[in-house]
């Protein structure tokens, strides 16, 4: 950690600066820019072996939509469950996936998380907590149900957090997880990234509300729209979510506002959205936002934030050269995993 | 029989299909604090065919879970509570219903396992009366086991007899797999032998019901039943047919089949479900590739549901489905004539 | 879709049938109904129908060969269908998948009927094959009873059976030397002759025969055959003959001896109520058997013109298979031939038949004196399995007495 050492930790000794910030100490702020980093350069590096031909299939990148991934996982506990999306890579991470073991699956080698059976799409770590991406648009809501009856059943204090997008919100899915999320009082944090487009639908053609945080309404849960690129602003929230979860009162409703800045696979030419739109949201950079802000408030210096993003750089470099060295599957053992025995 | 040898020796009494049933979920929920019971009206109301009974009472609201009209969402949430150590069986209240919740079954607890390199197992039941004859008409009647069999990854039985249905929904509740167990609807009220204490009857082992010498009868479900009815009749007519009562159609017990096939050189398969693509068309075609084939002496001989919904009117919807004259003039016809 | 035209199965034995004459020829337009073909069977010749409407193609069989019930023999092609759809012959296995002169025209319109004339003939389960290979047999020499002459389990098991019993000893100890017995005129059997052979093959095979011979005396039977064709002459009924007249008298002690009308079934003896007399005839060459039916209640004017009636209608060939089979007693007359006496094969499953030889003055002694006397011998072929010697020799006790008094009897 080179983070310059502060005593206080507590948010009221930075009066200066806004309380969502505040509230974060530098170990987590630091915490949190590392797991940026990772996502931001594990995409990179992953679309750069893509475009070498390294990778086959397809992927979808979730680059510029990283301090709702991280954000919102910050205040879950090392036992809590989540569930991620095809474009996932970032939950991932945020949860504390190793790279290593995600570029293995990727590159669909036996010791990656899913022995190379899953790939981009399905990548889970369920001893860690992380019960696995979804192929299917919305396909977590229900599941993410069933996670809280567990915890409900088993009394075991966990938390679920089921990510998913604004397109799943339109899916009979939805609706039917968050009723009955909400008549049992399940502790289950539904957090929607909100990134403008399903596909290349945009939200203001597919959905007849302002916000996806408004049909939290018609569950009687609590709603809650932020900007998704504001990491300290999603922590907040979903602080209070889980917290709420946790203590029994049931779940909530997060919409984290963002944007992609790649396409939504690799097949597209984003033909339904102007040069002019992806620019104006890189400027809203997650990163480089906080980053301002820290320096701004002179909690971390420059030459501290530019370790950090090498440090990350570096462990995403190893973890390629892992995957690359790793063993292929053997087509015998094709079926093994089909049936648990 | 397989089913027959594992009988314990205990006490032993006559139970409806449905009563079996629900002894196999109380005995699993005594036995096991994971096992919990939910779906559409199964709580107070007793579950649609009366199969849950008063279970709510015995164990509670807790574990005995009325669930809003929500397939899709009711069938995720058993794959999520099986993914995070529970074990759920759900009921579908309709078999029919369950097209809407395809979506967690086929995508998600089929394959979870599988996608995340065998790292986590989702050992759900999902129970489903289905089948004709009770004039529910074209949305309440259908047999559409033979689709999920046709995923890897779920597991599917057809148990025709109060013992079966006590001991493969218990074994199905054992397994780390999904499990779907299609109930005929008609079944339900008939009477059989059910021993008093849990016992298990292994998945993927068919049953021979009766032995025979000159044709196969392959029946699943209520056609099983009626395969024997038929075996009866047809002996008083000189033929000694075999029948055989898949029980299991995924994993489906070939070596079983096959050897019936090796010494009476002819093969009848019924079901309910459409004949089109059916299970018929995939015992037929393990006939065909195997080296029994050599030992066939006659076609093989398909009798399935009609390529037509199931019908309101009590003819049509007999006629729909086949009967037990069929199954008697298709096995007549075939060791006689060599033809259907 | 063309309409195939089949070798029909017209009788319940009927294994195989030739085609003795075809009506038509390749591209002749028929109509439903029309005759197209002839087969014989083992008993009559049948005219075949055409099944549809059209032109006639791709006939496939010859005359004179027997084909397996339920080969298709040629096509009916309505209006408008693609004439190219089946090769004018079926292809012979060497130049199958050969590609065919000429710039490739429209594909064919029914590729399975394209492909069926090559394997029709040749029907069979999977269990046929697998035996008939495991035994070194061909199947083309097995006859399929199946649907459409398949052949089954149970035809290969017979066929493996008649050649077991059939395999001589003699033919094992003395080969014959490799064209030794190769030259002349090779002639396939007829349908008849096939069925001749094997059947009563079989009834060598399977009945244990013995014989009995009497001498009888024709005086009274020579004066009553006279004095009824002059009635016969008078009433409008043909002439009658020894054989009618034998087989008029057999009739009516036959009702008397219930065992010598009879067949054996299985390990039974079935005693028939009707006396059916089969009258062994030749025809072209070929044995056929017309059946006087119920000729226990025929009087002579009845049975004489039944039986004119069968010999002109087996001339003629339009004896139906029913009139030529199916008799419970067999009579063979070779006395016109100049034969004294011989000795029959037993026309299965029929327990009994009756060899007549010729009628010649004989020296026999009557009342102390040597005289001539009209004679003939009469012999009686037996399957002892269901007739013992006893009941064979009163049956010719009855029949002498009947034959030698006759008027008696009728």
């Amino acid at each position: 950690m080179s983070a310059r050492k502060t005593d206080d930790t507590s948010g009221a000794q930075r009066p200066n600066q806004r309380p969502e910030l505040a509230a974060l100490d530098d170990e987590t702020i630091a915490g949190a820019l590392t797991r940026m980093h990772l996502i931001r350069k594990f995409e990179e590096a992953a679309e750069a072996s893509y475009m070498r031909g390294l990778i086959h299939g397809t992927m979808h990148l979730s680059i510029g939509q990283e301090a709702s991934a991280v954000g919102a996982t910050l205040p879950l506990e090392a036992h809590d469950y989540i569930l991620s999306t095809h474009r996932g890579h970032g939950h991932c991470i945020a949860r504390g996936a190793e790279p290593k073991l995600m570029f293995a699956e990727f590159f669909g080698k036996e010791t990656g998380y899913c022995k190379g059976r899953g790939g981009s799409m399905h990548i889970a770590d369920v001893e860690g907590g992380n019960l696995g991406a979804n192929g299917i648009v919305g396909g977590g809501l229900p599941i993410a149900v069933g996670v809280g009856m567990s915890i409900k059943a088993q009394k075991n204090g966990r938390v679920c957090m089921v990510f998913f997008g604004d397109g799943a919100s339109n899916e009979g899915a939805f609706h039917e997880a968050l009723n009955m999320a909400s008549i049992w009082k399940l502790p289950v944090v539904f957090v929607c990234e909100n990134n403008k487009y399903g596909m290349s639908m945009d939200i203001s053609r597919a959905m007849a509300v302002a916000n996806v945080a408004d049909r939290a309404a018609a569950y009687a849960m609590p709603g809650h729209s932020v900007d998704g690129n504001d990491l300290a602003g999603v922590a907040a929230v979903a602080r209070e979510a889980v917290a709420r979860a946790r203590s029994g009162e049931g779940p909530s409703l997060i919409e984290c506002k963002t944007y992609r800045w790649r396409g939504h696979s690799k097949s597209d030419r984003n033909l339904y959205r102007s040069k002019e739109e992806i620019e104006e949201w890189r400027l809203q950079d997650p990163i480089r936002r906080l980053e301002d802000e820290l320096k701004a408030h002179d909690r971390f210096d420059a030459p501290s934030l530019m370790k950090l993003e090498e440090d990350a750089q570096r462990e995403i470099d190893t973890a390629v050269e892992f995957a690359r060295t790793c063993p292929d599957p053997d087509p015998k053992d094709l079926t093994r995993d089909v049936y648990a025995i | 029989m397989p089913s027959e040898t594992l009988e314990a020796t205990g006490d032993v009494r006559e139970l409806s299909y449905a009563e079996a049933v629900r002894e196999a979920l109380g005995q699993a929920m005594e036995a096991d604090e994971r096992v919990f019971l939910f779906g559409e009206d199964v709580g107070v109301y007793g579950g649609a065919f009366g199969v849950s009974g008063d279970l709510v009472h015995r164990f509670g609201k807790e574990r005995v879970i009325d669930t809003p009209i929500s397939e899709l969402g009711i069938a995720g949430a058993a794959v999520g509570a099986a993914i995070t150590g529970m074990r759920p069986v759900l009921e579908i209240q309709f078999s029919d219903f369950v097209t809407l919740a395809m979506e967690q079954l086929v995508n998600q607890a089929a394959k979870i396992r599988f996608m995340f390199g065998g790292k986590a197992s989702v050992p759900m039941v999902v129970r489903l009366p289905g089948g004709s004859g009770t004039g529910a008409a074209a949305q309440h009647s259908q047999s559409l086991e033979a689709w999920f069999a046709h995923v890897p990854g779920l597991k599917v039985l057809q148990p025709s007899t109060p013992h079966d249905a006590k001991g493969m929904l218990l074994a199905a509740i054992d397994d780390p797999n999904p499990v779907l167990i299609f109930e005929h609807k008609l079944l339900y009220k008939t009477k059989g032998h059910v021993p008093a204490e849990a016992y298990r009857v292994p998945i993927g082992q068919a049953a021979i019901r009766r032995e025979g010498r000159d044709i196969t009868i392959v029946g699943s479900s209520i056609m099983a039943r009626k395969a024997e009815a038929a075996a009866e009749r047809l002996a008083g007519d000189g033929i000694s047919a075999e029948v055989i009562d898949l029980r299991s159609i995924r994993p489906i017990d070939f070596t079983t089949i096959a050897e019936s096939v090796r010494k009476t050189h002819r093969l009848l398969v019924v079901y309910e479900g459409v004949k089109t693509m059916g299970i018929g068309a995939e015992i037929s075609a393990m006939i065909a590739e195997s080296e029994v084939f050599d030992f066939l002496d006659a076609p093989i001989i398909r009798l399935g549901g009609a390529d037509s919904p199931i019908p309101y009117n009590p003819v049509l919807e007999k006629a729909a489905v086949p009967q037990e004259d069929d199954i008697v003039t298709a096995a007549a016809n075939l060791v006689r004539r060599g033809e259907a | 879709m063309p309409v195939e035209v089949i070798l029909p199965k017209v009788d319940m034995d009927m294994e195989t049938g030739t085609i003795e004459a075809w009506h038509v020829k390749e591209g002749d337009l028929v109509r439903q109904g029309d005759t197209i073909f002839e087969i014989g069977t083992n008993k009559a010749v049948m005219e075949v129908e055409a099944p549809a409407t059209g032109a006639i193609r791709n006939i496939k069989a010859e005359t004179g060969v027997p084909i397996t019930v339920g080969t298709p023999v040629a096509w009916i092609y309505r209006d408008g269908e693609a004439q190219d759809a089946v090769p004018a012959r079926a292809p012979s296995p060497s130049s199958a998948g050969s590609v065919p002169d000429g710039p490739a025209k429209s594909p064919p319109i029914e590729p399975a009927i394209a492909t069926s004339p090559a394997t029709a003939g040749l029907r069979a389960t999977p269990l046929a094959r697998r035996i008939a290979r495991q035994n070194g047999l061909e199947l083309a020499a097995v006859s399929g009873t199946g649907p459409r002459g398949r052949i089954g389990e149970a035809d290969v098991r017979r066929h493996l059976d008649e050649r077991r019993r059939c395999a001589s000893p003699q033919a094992a100890l003395a080969p014959v030397p490799a064209g030794a017995l190769t030259e002349g005129r090779l002639q396939p059997f007829s349908a008849i002759r096939r069925i001749v052979a094997t059947r009563l093959s079989e009834s060598t095979r399977t009945a244990p025969h013995f014989y009995l011979t009497s001498e009888i005396e024709m005086s009274a039977a020579r004066d009553l055959l006279r004095r009824l064709a002059a009635r016969h002459e008078r009433i409008g009924a043909p002439k009658p003959s020894i054989t009618v007249l034998i087989a008029r008298i057999a009739a009516r002690i036959l009702r008397d001896h219930p065992v010598i009308n009879a067949s054996a079934e299985g390990e039974a003896t079935r005693f028939h109520e009707n006396v059916d007399i089969g009258i062994a005839m030749e025809r072209d060459g070929d044995l056929v058997v017309p059946v006087l039916r119920d000729a226990g209640n025929m009087d002579m004017p009845a049975m004489t013109r039944e039986f004119a009636r069968l010999r002109d209608g087996m001339a003629k060939r339009t004896l139906t298979p029913a009139e030529l089979g199916g008799g419970t007693f067999t009579i063979s007359n070779l006395g016109m031939y100049g034969v004294d006496s011989f000795t029959a094969i037993i026309n299965p499953p029929q327990g009994a038949i009756l060899a007549i030889g010729r009628t010649v003055d004989k020296p026999v002694g009557r009342d102390g004196q040597i005289v001539l006397r009209p004679m003939a011998n009469f012999t009686l072929s037996s399957d002892h399995r269901i007739i013992d010697g006893v009941a064979a020799a009163r049956f010719m006790a009855d029949l002498r007495e009947a034959v030698e008094n006759p008027e008696v009897l009728l």
